[in-house]
């Protein structure tokens, strides 16, 4: 299992070279000898190597001034230096220059072993926290943790466990589980462990010896391979995330208090890395809600001025259009055309006013407001167009709501542009599902509320879901959208400090969900 | 005797269809391609209503209408504007105007507007 870690042994004692480097590849170690300080600092400079054992007294160049040489080669290597009669002082000296440890002559193979192994592992452990803070694909990095997991802890397989958004436990990550059954025999196994950790409220570390024996786990297939199951539960503030499970197929292979130390640091591995990846995200959406805000707030410019200079021209084609029509016959062709030219005016009156609307940077009078009145409000706007397109609404509105501090014009607004784009979606009917609730506090704590409204329309693909609310981004046929729709909501909400997210199954339809923060 | 009203746009397309769409139910009316020549016909001769645009490049509306309330308070006035925020514009209540009239507007708002300004008086 440790054949991949490889060592140097630096000593110019021939015979007690051979009898570390003999011992090391019994242990399945990889090991290259050098007999002076020079040529292992070559060895070095040609080879990656996890770990130096090293001697003091040398001739020519002696272990410490090859230690520093080393690390100079290497920072991260790990370095065990022996030590002879005499040179305490210059073992608490290398210590201080990176050595790992030091053995002093004579010592017995096992003793060396043991330190051999703690180096080891400690280059394992520095290795996931550098992974850590260089890797951002979370899954990545997840996976480097339970991968060593399972070789320090000399498991047969280990398994991350977490809960996805409705609570139900996930293999996010696994190593050693071959093939779909043993998957599904370790996920209920730890599904069940979870279930009893959410119900007492557990925190500790579960440890069980031959799961078949026990009532829990009897029935799940496959189970019986396991011999020892050690399950660490995921806890971030109050809250259950998940767990790792790590297990061990042969008999008498106990888990020790040492093997527990270990395997915590495992647990609290993962969580720094989950809490990372949070962040990332957050990172991530911050900087492109930045970027929108910026693209909008240039584009709101331009087309301000733009739809100034063009409303010149256009009232000029509209009016006199009109001075023709009103000497025309109206049976005639050009009637007809110049009747095709007003209407082609009038659209592009409105979308020029709702450019407007998303250009200008209007003031946002804030004043607390029932947000179930708000939409009560847009819904007597389009009731009777809702009735007419064979659409249900159905409120599921929470009672008793804390009143958010908002503009109820401009969330008026909000809500009629996303009623209509719900009724679009739905050309032959369907529902629209109004839920107002108190949404899981934000970052800052800042208590928020939620709007979702869920239609059952065709539903958005995945590839077009996150420029919907880019600025005239249409899939409306020509003329029927200008595309300002939701970037001017997008607007409105940013603007109350709040949130707007879409969410769509085709086929199914979509939601958009605000968020608001409370008063 | 028919009812003169002054016309002041810097922009052609639109003083061209809004003098004709007047003209045709009878009103007089004379025109101000700018606002300089809008406030040299302001000092000398008289009328009932002004139309007049906001946005110009040597004078702006708010000012070419100042005068006018100066000259002649009881002149009614309409202003044209190209964005609906110019409604807020907390200049123009100080200068009591009668209406507002949006680009791009039709012959029939204008004659609408002008016809209600007027009974009004």
């Amino acid at each position: 299992m440790n054949h991949k870690a490889n060592i140097l042994v630096v000593d110019d004692e021939e015979p007690i070279s051979e009898m570390i480097s003999a011992g090391l590849s019994d242990q399945g170690y990889k090991v290259s000898a050098a007999f002076t300080g020079e040529e292992g600092v070559r060895k070095m400079s040609g080879d990656k190597f996890d770990l130096v054992i090293l001697d003091i007294m040398m001739p020519g160049m002696d272990g410490i001034a090859a230690l520093g040489e080393i690390k100079k080669l290497d920072p991260e290597v790990e370095v065990i230096m022996v030590t002879g009669h005499g040179t305490m002082g210059t073992a608490i000296q290398s210590m201080r220059r990176g050595a790992f440890d030091y053995l002093h002559k004579p010592f017995e193979i096992t003793e060396l072993f043991a330190v051999v192994e703690r180096a080891l592992e400690k280059r394992k452990f520095n290795d996931i926290t550098k992974a850590i803070f260089s890797t951002i694909k979370s899954e990545e990095l997840l996976r480097i943790i339970i991968d060593s997991a399972v070789r320090i802890l000399k498991a047969d397989e280990a398994l991350l466990v977490l809960l996805d958004a409705a609570g139900r436990p996930y293999i996010a990550v696994s190593e050693g589980l071959n093939g779909e059954p043993r998957k599904i025999s370790r996920l209920q196994a730890s599904s069940r462990i979870l279930a009893r950790l959410a119900d007492d409220k557990g925190t500790s570390v579960v440890l069980i010896e031959d799961p078949l024996k026990d009532a829990l786990f009897a029935d799940i297939e496959h189970i019986g391979e396991v011999k020892f199951a050690m399950l660490l539960p995921l806890i971030e503030g109050n809250k259950l995330l998940g767990l790792i499970n790590i297990n061990r197929m042969q008999l008498d292979e106990y888990f020790n208090e040492n093997d527990m130390q270990r395997a915590k640091i495992f647990a609290s591995l993962v969580n720094l890395a989950l809490r990372n990846a949070n962040l990332y995200k957050q990172l991530q959406e911050t900087q492109s809600q930045l970027i929108q805000a910026e693209k909008m707030s240039a584009l709101g410019q331009l087309a301000g001025g733009l739809a100034h200079e063009i409303n010149n021209p256009l009232s000029g084609i509209l009016g006199l259009t009109q001075l023709v029509l009103e000497k025309m016959n109206a049976d005639t062709q050009s009637y007809q055309d110049l009747k095709d030219i007003e209407k082609a005016v009038f659209r592009c009156k409105k979308i020029i006013a709702s450019l407007l609307s998303f250009a200008r940077q209007e003031k946002t009078r804030l004043e607390p407001i029932n947000i179930n009145e708000a939409i009560e409000e847009t819904l007597v706007l389009c009731a009777r167009q809702m009735e007419l397109k064979h659409i249900t609404i159905v409120r599921e509105f929470g009672a008793e709501l804390p009143p958010v501090n908002a503009d109820f014009q401009q969330l008026m607004q909000v809500f009629l542009n996303l009623f209509t784009n719900a009724r679009d979606a739905m050309p032959d009917g369907g529902t629209i599902t109004i839920r107002t609730h108190l949404a899981s506090p934000a970052p800052d704590k800042k208590e928020l509320l939620a709007v979702s409204l869920a239609d059952t329309g065709s539903g958005i693909p995945q590839e077009i879901l996150d420029r919907v609310f880019d600025p005239f981004f249409t899939t409306k046929p020509a003329g029927k959208g200008t595309g300002l729709g939701l970037s001017v909501c997008l607007g409105i909400i940013n603007r109350h400090n709040g949130a707007i997210l879409a969410h769509s199954e085709p086929g199914k339809g979509s939601v958009f969900t605000l968020y608001l923060p409370v008063g | 005797m028919s009812k003169r009203i002054l016309v002041v746009d810097d922009e052609e397309l639109v003083r061209n269809y809004v003098t004709r769409a007047l003209l045709s139910r009878g009103y007089d009316v004379i025109t101000a391609v700018d606002g300089a020549s809008a406030v040299a016909i302001i000092e000398k001769e008289d009328f009932d209503l002004a139309i007049c645009d906001l946005k110009m490049p040597d004078l702006r509306g708010e000012e070419v209408i100042r005068r006018l309330k100066v000259r002649r308070p009881l002149t009614s006035v309409i202003v044209i504007t190209g964005s609906v925020s110019d409604i807020s514009n907390p200049i123009l209540p100080m200068l009591s105007v009668d209406g507002f009239l949006i680009k791009p507007f039709g012959i029939n708002e204008v004659r609408e507007m002008v016809e209600k300004i007027l009974k009004a008086k």
